[in-house]
């Protein structure tokens, strides 16, 4: 072990907030300015501390009869041998001792499209947006052509993505680096599309061969996307934490999801988001037979058996 | 000078101001004695005939000139004399702080103890005779217990039993007086709670919208009245007091007393009252229903055609239809729809109505939209069907099926849902939607609802209303139809 060593203030969450690099040893530490390392610090003493050889040749911290002392964990220490990942607090400041040598772990691989930020990312999603509020407008018009409607829905929508986009670049700005606006376009204007364009699918597919349970159950696929939307917002904000951001995420979803289905529930006795599917589409788009009347009327019939244990279940003289 | 005047002025407000309230208390309580509710009946009915018995009372002020009863002729005053000891006035009771809950009329019958009424005045006391109970009021101020002997749901009437016996001036015929149009008949009853009273008007025939026969009476009858009788003048009962319509001037209407006698004969047959109504009640729905499947479908649906689609109709004395359009509406498409429903519907509480079919029709079309946008409008409208709340303890939450269905020459989108009646043993509500598959221009949507069936008559119904759709094959489907709707009525 040996010098120049470097001293460094970390804050709560382990981030380094200043580092001072000393030659030599002892380095003493306190709020004089006779120190080698400063303290700004009301609650570290004016000479709080110092840091010399030990007997074993490694580092020592030597409390130097301060009223608040040194912590380390949750102890209070006369003095501590100083290893390159221990953490001493002294007042209101943290800080440790790191070797020249201390070994740093090796490089991240980058894996930032650095050539898809800024402009690019963000026209992409604010067209996207737009083009989605546009498709939606067209979709539910039922009233005469109005132009208006079709330039305030693209405004509204490009608004709310903005406004949605702010929200996470100025939180990127706090815990990332930079604000990374365009990518948060990017990642609104896609979930809007994947919202929308499965919605749309998931209709036709249900519609094309009777899949009921896929418009049934639609309001999960929602909550999954916004689930994935949000993710995505905070893996551009903390990239190395994707996996864990990833776990949180998904119990998010799932979380969202049994509230619906709890809610569904309460409120009209099934788990479904509706009673039945209402979607109705152009002819060519199916693919499923007809059922004859016959084969329905016995559909009809099976459900009796369903309907009288129902009304079993619950003991009648409730009513009212 | 001034001061005086002004001392006056003060004077005069003070005076106001100390009279003003004890205006208030003069006024009688009447306004606040009648809890009751009407039921709003169901959005398909024509404003007609509360069959509740006291609405809710009205504001100071807001009380109808139009509701004041004509002044009495002579005949109406010795009618009134010698009718008053046997008109009682029956007060459904909460048993807990015995508090009145809904308040209507009846009378003793002859000389006996036997009390009729209308079934709407009873329903609480026959379906939780837990939580009610009921007593009688006499022109007197005299009250006393009453029990309940037999229920007619399907024409309204209930016989009770009193602890006193009539003085014989209310007649039962064993056989219907024969009444002539125009003939004066007296109804007798406790309008509102307000007191007992007498009106009079002109009987004006048998009426057949209803399922069951009722007597058109040309006089008023007001909630409370519910339940007296309708006399001629020498006191025979022609019929019960049971509802009037609410958007017609003086338009009411009798149960006719051949009911009443009826479900008399069936009083004196029996050996005890029954201890639980709900069976009978049911029984008598599931009679109800069987007779209206029947009659419903005797023959083959009649088939209208809207636009390039034939669909089933059934327009009788009891099933009315109706159509409307939206042409010069400001929208991208064209909408027909027709409904026929039946007017009435049976009266079991004053938040359940059953034993009743309608069905609806809607023809959308768009010759400027698109097939996404189209097929988005239709999507909606097939959507926002209705079928009660999932909340109502009545009846079971609803179950359906859902299928794409072939009748003969056209392909549909099929829903039917079911839903049972908790407190009736083997009833059911039906609802069908359809929508047509066949074009991506057009869409026909339909909606029938049979509430109160048996399972076997609503899958009946449900088959022969389902099985009658079809093309007009003669037309290609493609060409529009033309604006006006076939088969759109004259509203009145």
């Amino acid at each position: 072990m040996s010098g120049p060593w470097t001293v460094e203030i970390l804050a709560r969450n382990g981030e380094v907030l200043h580092r001072h690099r000393a030659a030599s040893l002892p380095i003493r530490v306190g709020r004089a300015y006779d120190n080698d390392f400063v303290l700004d610090d009301e609650y570290a003493a004016a000479h709080h501390a110092v840091i010399e050889q030990g007997p074993d040749g490694g580092l020592l911290m030597r409390d130097l009869g301060t009223r608040n002392g040194l912590n380390h964990g949750r102890k209070r220490v006369q003095q501590l041998v100083l290893g390159g990942d221990t953490v001493v607090r002294m007042g209101h400041t943290s800080l440790r001792v790191r070797a020249a040598d201390f070994p740093v772990p090796a490089e991240l691989l980058d894996r930032t499209m650095h050539g898809f930020e800024g402009v690019g990312p963000g026209v992409a999603g604010v067209l996207l947006t737009g083009l989605v509020a546009l498709l939606v407008t067209w979709l539910f018009d039922a009233q005469p052509f109005e132009l208006l409607n079709y330039v305030l829905a693209p405004a509204a929508g490009i608004g709310a993505a903005l406004l949605w986009s702010s929200m996470w670049a100025f939180v990127n700005r706090l815990f990332g680096r930079y604000t990374r606006l365009g990518r948060h376009l990017f990642i609104f204007g896609c979930g809007m599309a994947a919202l929308s364009g499965f919605q749309l699918l998931a209709a036709i597919l249900a519609y094309a061969w009777s899949l009921e349970s896929l418009t049934r159950y639609a309001s999960h696929a929602a909550v999954a996307t916004v689930a994935g939307v949000i993710y995505f917002h905070l893996a551009t904000i903390k990239p190395p934490l994707r996996r864990r951001l990833r776990a949180i995420c998904a119990v998010a979803a799932v979380l969202a999801s049994s509230l619906v289905l709890i809610v569904n529930q309460q409120r009209h006795g099934r788990v479904a988001d509706e009673l039945y599917m209402a979607v109705l589409l152009p002819p060519e788009l199916r693919a499923s037979p007809d059922a004859t009347v016959a084969e329905y009327m016995a559909d009809v019939e099976a459900m009796r058996k369903e309907l009288d244990a129902e009304r079993e279940a619950q003991p009648a003289g409730g009513g009212n | 000078m001034k001061r005086t005047a002004a001392a006056i002025l003060l004077c005069c407000l003070a005076t106001g101001a100390a009279t003003a309230p004890s205006d208030q208390a003069a006024r009688p309580p009447r306004v606040t004695s009648s809890p009751a509710t009407a039921p709003a009946p169901p959005p398909h009915l024509p404003p007609s005939a509360p069959p509740g018995t006291t609405p809710p009372a009205p504001a100071p002020g807001e009380i109808d000139a139009q509701d004041a009863l004509p002044p009495p002729s002579s005949a109406a005053q010795d009618l009134y004399a010698s009718a008053r000891g046997d008109l009682l006035q029956i007060r459904m009771l909460l048993k807990n702080g015995r508090t009145q809950s809904t308040v209507g009329s009846g009378f003793l019958v002859g000389t006996g103890n036997l009390v009729v009424t209308n079934y709407h005045v009873v329903s609480q006391m026959a379906l939780d005779p837990d939580v009610y109970t009921a007593e009688y009021v006499d022109t007197d101020g005299n009250s006393g217990p009453v029990e309940l002997m037999a229920v007619d749901v399907l024409h309204d009437l209930a016989v009770l039993r009193v602890d006193r016996s009539g003085s014989g001036f209310f007649k039962v015929p064993e056989r219907p007086a024969r009444l002539t149009q125009g003939q004066r008949l007296y109804s007798l009853g406790n309008p509102l709670d307000l007191g007992f009273a007498i009106s009079e008007g002109a009987y004006n025939g048998v009426v057949t919208r209803s399922f069951y026969d009722q007597l058109m009476f040309g006089g008023p009858i007001n909630s409370g009245m519910s339940g007296g009788p309708s006399v001629t003048g020498n006191g025979t009962v022609a019929g019960v007091n049971v509802s009037k319509r609410r958007d017609g001037e003086s338009v009411s209407f009798l149960v006719p007393v051949k009911y009443v006698q009826e479900l008399l004969r069936r009083v004196a047959a029996q050996p005890a009252p029954p201890r639980d109504f709900n069976p009978l009640i049911a029984a008598q729905l599931l009679e109800h229903q069987r007779a209206m499947v029947d009659r419903l479908l005797e023959e083959p649906l009649a088939i209208k055609s809207m636009g390039p689609y034939l669909v089933p109709v059934r327009e009788s004395g009891q099933l009315r239809c109706w159509g409307r359009s939206n042409v010069k509406a400001e929208t991208a498409y064209t909408l027909d729809a027709m409904s026929c429903a039946m007017e009435s519907a049976i009266y079991v509480s004053s938040s359940q109505q059953t034993g009743h079919v309608s069905m609806t029709h809607q023809y959308v079309r768009s010759d400027n939209l698109a097939r996404l946008p189209f097929a988005a409008l239709a999507s909606r409208l097939f959507g926002t069907a209705q079928l009660g709340s999932a909340g109502d303890q009545r009846l079971t939450k609803p179950v359906c099926t859902e299928r794409f269905v072939h009748t003969r020459t056209l392909p549909l989108r099929a829903v039917t849902c079911v839903r049972a009646y908790r407190k009736f043993e083997g009833l059911y509500n039906f609802t069908l939607l359809t929508a047509s598959t066949n074009a991506a221009e057009s869409s026909l949507q339909s909606r029938l609802d049979v509430s109160g069936v048996s399972y076997e008559n609503g899958m009946r119904v449900t088959r022969a209303f389902l099985g009658s759709f079809g093309r007009n094959l003669r037309r290609p489907a493609a060409v529009p139809a033309p604006a006006a709707a076939p088969a759109r009525e004259k509203k009145p």
